[in-house]
């Protein structure tokens, strides 16, 4: 125990002598989560879109302003330029230049063909482009037609639903993402820290004073990581709390529970990051081998961005090796929903597994190099 | 000829290490496909729990089709009212659906069940898609219904999508990767390159060479230009090849937004190469400034939804035009009467980083 110490020691040292980083470590966060927690959103607040009004009738104009009523409309009719109504042609290069996002046509027949019961179809035209907008837009455009078949028919409602969202009433996506980002900004940093560790010392040659030392390679491994859990713990805490009072995310459950899988999760993303270091040759293969496998698979792969129970089997598969995954279930069941510690102890179990796995894995690397070098 | 010789022992020091020749060129492709994967499948197999309290047949057949979408998974199919919240709370289901008989007769004249649809908000945006579907299913129920009474609803929405008809995800998603990879494999293997011969103590070596700091400076882009471009060509084939995109616009266009990008990115990378101490500070920077780049361009969510303070960041983001012209050469074939605009803001954010990269390249230099 005492030669641990005197590793923990060596790297607490370490971490101090380089200020700037440290201070990176604490800051850099709170500014990603806070410009990222305002900038990033899902949500579809307005729909630009121009009307070609062919029939000009009484009907058509309320069918227009039934559009128009809707908050999230933003109506044109005219060109930019031109006067008058707005041309087809024109209209098109408005949705390739992105100025709207769709084209209400409205047929020439309209009056004549309701009076005659015949069907009648308006046309939209929508810029397909980003899928989910697409689809928001067409839902909303299926909608408002409904409501207003229902207003001239004089019948209120052809159905009644009554939808209610719960955990997250106002469906704010802030709520849903700032966790997240929470959670794979952790496990960036984590890994982040431990990964240059070994290499460093790998690079400026001080490694061979690690391998003649008496220390057993175990002892190294872990001694390297102790420190930085400290670190990392006290970052995750700073970013909570930053998350908690700036953004007003609730904090439904027990802090301490949510601490407690920080913890766990937090060992993994070390533990990830000296398994890289004791893999890398140099300082650069472990910065980009850090950021390619931290990156990409925590925001594709773990439920942060897409939902996981789309994804193919394969890919869920790997997803579960994936530290960002379990956590970002225990954040956002802790925060939303008030989740409780009982309720995690699968994906706690997999936390530990999985960093116990890449420690031996590390070791084990370590170690072959350790005696490769003698 | 002196240049060649630093682009040439740059290019070594990449070449010679197994593993960074497997991260930048293997890394990206098995990248690109898992993205590819993850994106181009859309919203499906959401888990729902069904409460049956109305009586007639329709609630019944509704529920049916709602079984037979592969949107909806049905986990729980119950007639009796029970605490379902607790099943939202745990996660088993994202959405509860409630079917109960119209008391109000009056208002459904149809005397269509009630629907109450509880959703688990967490997920603000699988749960509006999911609700929105099943809107759909409903309302396509109804109207089959009205026309097989001979009563058919009067007026409906005829809808076309333009640029990509079949609304396919990876259309949109799949070109915006090329730029990212362009900006990942720069960024990282240039942020650390002065810092390294710092660290290295082999600055003073470079500094006593017959090169001039304009030749050190472009002798540090250009491998890593070089390795960028490999990239993204490998990533144009994937995406084209593989996933099926088609790319309707000009090649060109495309090659000459990246160049004018590359020389933005690297201006950045090498700024933050001079400006950090440690290779581990230059790996905060980088990955800070990659994920902003990153989430603010567009890439995952729309630039509009960005508060008009913080816009001021997306507007200097280079990453944000790249991905712009990508997409418009890539889905809609626009040519560059389309993006000029954006190509020259790409521009003029690149000749600025540069100068002040290059100002500040030459102060460290002279030190």
């Amino acid at each position: 125990m005492g030669r641990i110490k005197a590793i923990i020691v060596k790297e607490f040292f370490h971490i101090m002598r380089d200020p700037r980083s440290l201070t990176m470590v604490f800051f850099i966060p709170l500014v990603m989560i806070f410009i990222l927690g305002y900038s990033v959103s899902y949500d579809l607040n307005r729909i630009d879109a121009a009307v070609i009004d062919l029939s000009q009738s009484r009907l058509s104009k309320q069918l227009v302003q039934a559009f128009a009523a809707n908050r999230i409309f933003v109506i044109r009719t005219r060109g930019s330029n031109e006067q008058g109504t707005l041309s087809l042609a024109a209209a098109e290069k408005m949705l390739r230049q992105q100025k709207i996002k769709e084209i209400i046509v409205i047929p020439a027949d309209l009056s004549r063909c309701l009076a005659e019961k015949r069907q009648c179809s308006i046309g939209l035209i929508i810029d397909g482009s980003d899928v989910n907008i697409a689809n928001l837009v067409y839902q909303y455009d299926e909608r408002i037609i409904l409501e207003f078949i229902a207003a001239m028919k004089g019948v209120g409602q052809l159905l009644k639903i009554n939808t209610k969202i719960f955990f997250n009433p106002e469906a704010r996506s802030q709520f849903f993402f700032i966790p997240g980002l929470v959670a794979v900004i952790l496990l960036m940093i984590s890994a982040m820290l431990t990964s240059l560790s070994v290499a460093k010392e790998r690079e400026t040659g001080s490694i061979a004073l690690l391998f003649i030392s008496p220390l057993k390679s175990p002892e190294i491994i872990i001694g390297k990581t102790i420190p930085y859990i400290i670190v990392s713990l006290l970052d995750g805490v700073v970013i909570l709390l930053f998350a908690r009072f700036w953004f007003g995310i609730p904090l439904r459950g027990s802090l301490a529970v949510l601490l407690v899988f920080a913890l766990l999760y937090i060992v993994s993303g070390l533990a990830l990051g000296i398994l890289i270091s004791a893999s890398a040759p140099t300082q650069r293969t472990a910065m980009l081998a850090t950021l390619l496998i931290t990156m990409l698979p925590s925001f594709l792969l773990s439920g942060f961005i897409f939902p996981l129970d789309s994804l193919s089997p394969v890919l869920r598969a790997i997803s579960y090796v994936i530290p960002a995954t379990y956590f970002l279930r225990i954040i956002r069941g802790v925060i939303l929903k008030g989740a409780e510690l009982k309720h995690f102890f699968f994906e706690g179990g997999m936390l530990i597994a999985l960093s116990l796995v890449l420690l031996a894995a590390a070791t084990r690397k370590f170690n072959q190099q350790r005696k490769a070098a003698q | 000829m002196k240049l060649f010789y630093l682009v040439k022992k740059e290019l070594i020091e990449i070449v010679r290490q197994k593993e960074l020749l497997v991260l930048m060129f293997i890394g990206p492709v098995i990248q690109i496909i898992i993205l590819g994967y993850v994106i181009s499948t859309d919203i499906r197999h959401v888990p729902v729990g069904i409460v049956n309290l109305a009586k007639g047949q329709v609630a019944g057949q509704i529920i049916q089709r709602v079984r037979q979408t592969p949107l909806f998974h049905v986990h729980v199919l119950s007639d009796r009212s029970e605490d379902y919240l607790y099943l939202l709370k745990k996660g088993e289901v994202k959405t509860v659906l409630i079917f109960r008989d119209a008391l109000d007769e009056k208002r459904s004249v149809l005397k269509y069940p009630e629907v109450q649809i509880l959703m688990d908000g967490m997920d603000s945006n699988t749960s509006m898609i999911a609700a929105g579907y099943f809107n759909g299913i409903i309302k396509n129920y109804i109207l089959n219904d009205m026309e097989k009474l001979g009563q058919g609803l009067p007026l409906g929405g005829q809808a076309v999508f333009r640029f990509n008809p079949q609304l396919r995800s990876i259309n949109y998603m799949g070109p915006g990767i090329v730029g990212f990879l362009l900006t990942i494999i720069t960024m990282f293997l240039t942020s650390a390159s002065m810092v390294r011969e710092k660290e290295q103590q082999t600055l003073d070596t470079l500094l006593i060479s017959p090169l001039s700091t304009l030749e050190i400076y472009i002798g540090k882009a250009l491998p890593a230009a070089l390795i960028g471009l490999a990239d993204m060509v490998i990533g144009l084939v994937v995406v084209v090849l593989w996933f099926g995109i088609p790319f309707r616009g000009n090649l060109f266009y495309l090659f000459l937004a990246s160049l004018v990008y590359l020389a933005a990115i690297l201006s950045y990378a090498l700024l933050i190469s001079v400006l950090s101490a440690t290779t581990q500070q230059a790996m905060f920077f980088a990955w800070f400034s990659l994920m902003i780049f990153l989430l603010m361009s567009g890439f995952f969510t729309p630039v509009d939804n960005i508060p008009p303070l913080l816009r001021v960041l997306a507007d200097i983001n280079p990453l944000r035009y790249l991905i712009q012209i990508i997409r418009e050469i890539f889905l809609k074939g626009n040519g560059i009467e389309f993006f000029w605009k954006d190509l020259l803001k790409l521009s003029a954010i690149a000749l600025t980083l540069l100068s002040v990269s290059l100002l500040n390249f030459k102060r460290f230099i002279s030190k």
